[in-house]
């Protein structure tokens, strides 16, 4: 008897403590966070009120509620701290609420992370990639984002985050992508900004003359082979094919048949040919701190970069110039970065709102987070104050017209499963496992997979 | 006759009782996903739609001409042989020598066991950067042309990644030969010394057969946790250069997460879960004939 009495406490005990670990997440954490961040919600409406925003926004939780929203933030290596700015500009004008927030890498996790919570219910808030939109909203995940909020940013920026008519993200900052170059070195050799693909090769030519390294890469990491094949894609294939993508899908077009296609890809031996011997096995910090050290006189890369030229060294004088393609007529690539998508179930709808008003409309916020991730704003009226030795290049750039959004390449042909799979081929490639043409027909094979659709 | 009966009876289902919450537990989190997994593998749903049509076993004919899928497994394969022969190797020589009776023994004990305390994701970016930037510095110190660059080649990213998983897990397979070692009655090797052995007979023919039970956990734990490399590769190599270090559990997440094809990423997991389950079995099956009783 005295057995099996103890044989059911320790049952009643396993099974107790079991239950008690799954109802341990969620709501019941999330309903204790806020109570320490919320004592001032009374304040919240005078908060709201003498602070008008620019645009009416609607009827928001000011109420005194205390509410908790998750946030999914898929973040690029530039972006890991924004969100603790967020909650301090969210706490002053709105301290009812808090932001629970699970922060992960865009490239790796934040997909994974997606697919799990379509699963169990998606977060209030998702912070992605403008790219993300056409592959959630087309699945009925997200919320409209109110017009209030979309209309305090620039225009340029909702194109690429609208589907079927309705937009459904709030695109915050945005990237330039080119190839960065040592303006001193530059000016010492008296190399000028290259338009062609034969300017661009007299420069490598006297680089290696001369012993300097053309360019800095970090081919270790596979992303950012991923990321300047689509540099490359956008100037040779989609700046004359614009629905290039959705041709491949119905068979008009291959990479194995596509001459363009082929030479952007090609692009990627030109760079591994005239870059550090150990490139596979160099990281971005090394790479980007061997660029600042003139150990390298160019780099095909993006806005990320620039991070880690100032922190290396904040007087270090650089540009940026669009990768010369085959008819001299390539653009600056612009890539709207972080964008804000709200979940379409959300039960917190007003609290949503309310973190959208702050989002767009606090503009010293939006000050500190451009300045922090070296990115440009696109909200209206926000300048960034950091100085970025490559704005002027940028700005010229923009005055000719010669600025193109990567969203469109991005949207037909997708990172996950398409892109980053293309790159560890083309790594393959460079590393003589396989034939260029193997690497071609591994693209065209992949075809399945290359719409989110 | 009857009331013993009754007695075991009322045992049983006190040990059905108390293997009712782990039953539970080991259903929800291991049976239903592989069954689940299963059913998916025939299908050919993205992870993401409400559809998930059927497709037969056509996921599983796909997987025989996946040439990356191959690579993945020829990867596997060569790292988990390299890792069981080594690692066992060295975890029993080390296990030797540490019950020798060498001074210092619970220090040296320590340091070979601390670096399994470490998490693989750490051991990766520690290891990345030994190779990248603090060993090729020696080769400026000393003046030598040693090629330390290991995850930076196809041809070299494998060794760079045994030496890495071995420097982690030798010295926790170490303790489980040392407690083996020395539970090994010591009248064994004093009637083997007396049958006139000598210190190599006596290892090859006493310690061995009576470490068997522990090579059967060292050699099947090492196998199958190779087999399931994944922490490792994804914060050191990456899979790279290009696929050179895919493993096959890198490629299944690759797949089925992020290329949104669950169904033929399930019929990949189903493949490594019925060949895990081969090797363990035969792995278990055929050292546990040669094990002996003290």
């Amino acid at each position: 008897m005295k057995k099996k009495a103890l044989s059911l406490f320790l049952c009643s005990a396993m099974t107790v403590s079991m239950l008690t670990g799954c109802g341990g997440s969620g709501d019941g954490g999330a309903a204790e966070a806020p109570a320490a961040d919320t004592a001032q919600d009374t304040e919240a409406p005078a908060a709201a009120e003498e602070e008008p925003a620019e645009a009416e926004a609607p009827a928001a939780s000011t109420d005194g509620e205390e509410v908790t929203l998750t946030v999914l933030a898929g973040q690029s290596t530039t972006d890991a701290g924004i969100e603790d700015m967020i909650d301090a500009a969210l706490a002053e004008k709105y301290p009812n609420i808090t932001l629970e927030w699970e922060c992960t890498g865009w490239d790796g996790e934040f997909h994974p992370k997606m697919q799990q919570y379509m699963q169990s219910g998606l977060p209030d808030i998702i912070i992605g990639k403008a790219q993300d939109v056409n592959t959630y909203a087309s699945q009925g995940l997200l919320g409209e984002i109110d017009a209030a909020y979309l209309d305090r940013g620039l225009d340029a920026a909702r194109e690429n985050v609208t589907f079927d008519g309705k937009t459904y993200g709030l695109v915050y900052n945005a990237l330039y992508q080119g190839v960065y170059y040592n303006k001193t070195m530059f000016a010492e050799n008296g190399w000028e900004v290259p338009t062609t693909q034969e300017e661009l090769q007299a420069i490598i030519d006297d680089c290696n003359a001369k012993g300097i390294v053309p360019f800095a890469s970090h081919m270790v990491d596979t992303w950012s082979i991923g990321n300047v094949t689509m540099q490359f894609m956008m100037n040779d294939v989609f700046n004359n094919t614009p629905d290039w993508g959705d041709q491949f899908r119905e068979g008009k077009v291959s990479f194995a048949e596509d001459q363009a296609a082929q030479t952007a890809y090609s692009y990627n031996k030109l760079i591994f040919d005239n870059t550090y011997p150990e490139t596979f096995s160099t990281e971005q910090t090394d790479c980007d701190a061997r660029m600042v050290l003139g150990e390298a006189a160019m780099k095909v890369s993006g806005s990320w970069s620039i991070q880690n030229f100032l922190d290396i060294d904040e007087s270090f004088d650089f540009g940026i110039f669009p990768f010369p393609n085959q008819t001299g007529d390539s653009k600056l690539i612009f890539e709207p970065n972080i964008a804000i998508m709200t979940s379409a179930e959300t039960e917190h709808q007003d609290a949503v709102n309310c973190v959208l008003d702050v989002l767009s409309g606090d503009k010293e916020l939006a000050v500190e987070i451009v300045d922090f991730t070296k990115t440009a704003s696109m909200l209206k009226d926000v300048t960034p104050t950091y100085t970025n030795p490559s704005q002027a290049d940028i700005d010229a750039y923009a005055a000719k017209g010669m600025i193109v959004d990567v969203t469109l390449g991005n949207n037909q042909l997708v990172w996950g499963g398409f892109q980053e799979e293309n790159a560890a081929d083309i790594a393959a490639y460079l590393q003589g496992d396989i034939s260029f043409e193997d690497c071609l027909a591994a693209s065209d094979a992949r075809v399945g997979s290359s719409s989110a659709q | 006759m009857n009331k013993k009966k009754t007695m075991q009876d009322k045992m049983n289902r006190q040990y059905l009782l108390l293997i009712v919450p782990g039953m539970v537990i080991f259903t929800i989190g291991v049976i239903l996903p592989l069954l689940l997994a299963l059913r998916y593998s025939f299908t050919s749903w993205d992870g993401m739609t409400v559809e998930k049509d059927f497709v037969g076993i056509s996921n599983y004919i796909n997987l025989w001409k996946d040439a990356n899928f191959r690579q993945a497994w020829w990867f596997t394969i060569k790292f988990t042989i390299a890792n069981t022969i080594v690692q066992n190797v060295f975890a029993l020589l080390f296990a030797v020598a540490l019950d020798s009776g060498i001074k210092a023994q619970k220090i040296y004990r320590t340091i070979l066991f601390i670096p399994c305390l470490v998490s693989a994701v750490i051991v990766g970016f520690v290891w990345l950067k030994l190779y990248s930037n603090v060993l090729p510095e020696l080769n400026e110190i000393f003046g030598t042309n040693i090629n330390f660059l290991l995850f930076g080649d196809g041809k070299t990213v494998l060794r760079g990644l045994v030496i890495a998983n071995n420097w982690q897990w030798i010295g926790y397979w170490m303790l489980i030969y040392l407690a083996g070692l020395q539970s090994v009655p010591s009248d064994l090797y004093e009637a083997a010394k007396v049958d006139g052995a000598n210190a190599v007979q006596r290892f090859f023919n006493v310690t061995i057969p009576m470490l068997a039970p522990a090579i059967t956990i060292c050699v099947v734990g090492i196998t199958t946790g190779s087999l399931k490399v994944y922490d490792l590769l994804v914060s050191s190599t990456g899979g790279g250069p290009g696929r050179a270090s895919t493993s096959v559990i890198q490629m299944i997440y690759a797949t089925a997460i992020s290329g949104r094809q669950y169904g033929y990423g399930s019929a990949m997991s189903v493949t490594l879960v019925v060949i895990l389950l081969m090797v363990a079995m035969i792995q278990v099956k055929g050292l546990k004939s040669k094990e002996v009783q003290s």
